[in-house]
């Protein structure tokens, strides 16, 4: 059976400590045996939305591991710009490829994706849906800093109602029995009640704030997000929202000494450039490690053992 | 059956009943019905508010057609789920079964979400699963949100 990758739903804690755990191995591999691991295989690249990191990270860990790359960068670049259905550019690419990393502005789009294609599929963000291999970088993040996840206090802040990175990561966080969020957003951007309605055998909290002074003395994990001006219907909306919250170096004076900070990036306003030069800022090493953890997804997808 | 009820709705020799349809449901059944090509000019007689032992005041629709199908059934599962079904040969009951929603809905109900690839992709056909059946919560397979039943329209 193909392995794909399309939502953090699909997974148990141990599926996702599989992940982790081959994210660390690869860390101890040399880049010249490394290279040698996915040799002749291609990566189907299909960006139908913008993206700098997870598109050069996910192609720069195939070429790490000694694969290649096809694809493209945009949607006008390709022959759904003249009209072709989403279902024949899938069946046409999967003739040239060995594995195919989606990244779509709708919903459900790589689901549909690996329903119909016989290669394995990786969902590189679909809409406002789910961004897993985000998650499953962030999560390697947490635990290369914290050496744990259960137990842990984390703050999300900005954009929790289409943040595809905030609704996957939460849903992973709780696999691993975290059970207390604190919730800091405009009244129009709160996380969507379908996703405060889990299924647990323990209870879950969820603390909500406009304030992001409260996340500071709280939180072990301040997840910044950017609001999103692509996302939103209505543009005056986003206008009124824009820079409802900026963390600076100031407020993190008194900050506890284990607080992280992290973002999925890109940020806009929300972090202060001075915030980079403090011990808190983690959101250039997490984006380091998303290369590692892709390297390791791409292993994973293709059954390789290392 | 009471006498009264007998004289409101009479009984037919052959075709369907849809009995313990809760007071209010049968509106709902009725329009699906309605959409189905098959019953076009078929009889169907519908009554409301009957008293009920069960359900308290209770709805029923007969049909003078011998089966439905199966997709027609699907449907009233979604609407009413519980309601009874019941044969009618030579004025007896011959079959007779209590409806439950199935656990995936295949092509049923439209995916209320706009950013959802199922109203992006045409001939893609919707799924959902039943993730709690007794507040009739439903989660779409593709872009994951949850929605009640009843707000989303049906695919005739």
């Amino acid at each position: 059976m193909k392995r794909d990758l399309i939502s953090m739903h699909d997974l148990k804690a141990e599926d996702i400590q599989v992940y982790l755990d081959t994210a660390a191995r690869v860390e101890t591999i040399s880049l010249k045996d490394r290279f040698q691991l996915l040799q002749g295989k291609i990566m189907a690249s299909l960006f139908f939305e913008a993206s700098t990191r997870t598109r050069l990270s996910f192609e720069a860990a195939m070429y790490r591991l000694g694969g290649n790359v096809i694809g493209f960068a945009e949607q006008t670049a390709t022959s759904v710009s003249k009209g072709e259905s989403f279902s024949d550019t899938i069946h046409t690419v999967e003739s040239y490829s060995d594995v195919i990393v989606i990244r779509h502005p709708k919903e459900g789009t790589s689901r549909h994706a690996a329903q119909i294609s016989y290669l394995p599929v990786i969902n590189a963000g679909d809409g406002t849906n789910q961004h897993p291999t985000q998650t499953l970088l962030d999560l390697y993040t947490i635990i290369k800093n914290f050496k744990k996840i259960e137990g842990l206090r984390i703050a999300f802040v900005g954009d929790l109602k289409y943040s595809r990175t905030v609704h996957s990561l939460l849903q992973a966080l709780i696999k691993f029995r975290v059970n207390e969020f604190m919730l800091v957003s405009p009244e129009s951007l709160r996380l969507p009640e379908y996703l405060k309605r889990v299924k647990t055998d323990f209870p879950v909290t969820f603390v909500e704030t406009k304030n992001l002074e409260d996340a500071i003395p709280y939180a072990d994990i301040i997840y910044m997000t950017r609001i999103q001006r692509e996302r939103f219907p209505d543009q005056i909306e986003y206008e009124k929202v824009k820079d409802a919250f900026c963390l600076n170096a100031g407020m993190l004076k008194n900050a506890p000494e284990q607080l992280k900070v992290l973002h999925p990036l890109p940020r806009v306003n929300e972090i202060a450039p001075d915030v980079d030069e403090t011990p808190h800022a983690e959101y250039f090493r997490q984006a380091k490690n998303g290369l590692i953890m892709r390297q390791a997804i791409l292993l994973n997808v293709f059954e390789v053992k290392i | 059956m009471s006498d009264k009820k007998i004289q409101m709705i009479p009984k037919i020799r052959s075709g369907i009943v849809i009995d313990h349809i809760p007071a209010g449901d049968g509106v709902h059944i009725l329009e699906i019905l309605e959409r189905d090509p098959a019953l076009k000019n078929v009889p169907i007689t519908f009554g409301m508010n009957y008293q009920s032992n069960k359900l308290g005041a209770k709805d029923m629709l007969k049909i003078k057609k011998d089966d439905l199908c199966e997709r027609t059934i699907q449907h009233i599962s979604l609407v009413s789920p519980g309601v009874t079904i019941k044969r009618i040969r030579n004025f007896e009951v011959v079959e007779k079964v209590s409806v439950q929603p199935p656990k995936e809905i295949v092509n049923l109900l439209r995916c209320l979400n706009p950013g959802c690839i199922t109203q992006n992709e045409p001939g893609l056909k919707t799924r959902f699963i039943l993730t709690d059946p007794r507040n009739n919560l439903v989660t779409c397979v593709y872009c994951e949100r949850e929605f009640s039943i009843h707000e989303l329209s049906p695919i005739i």
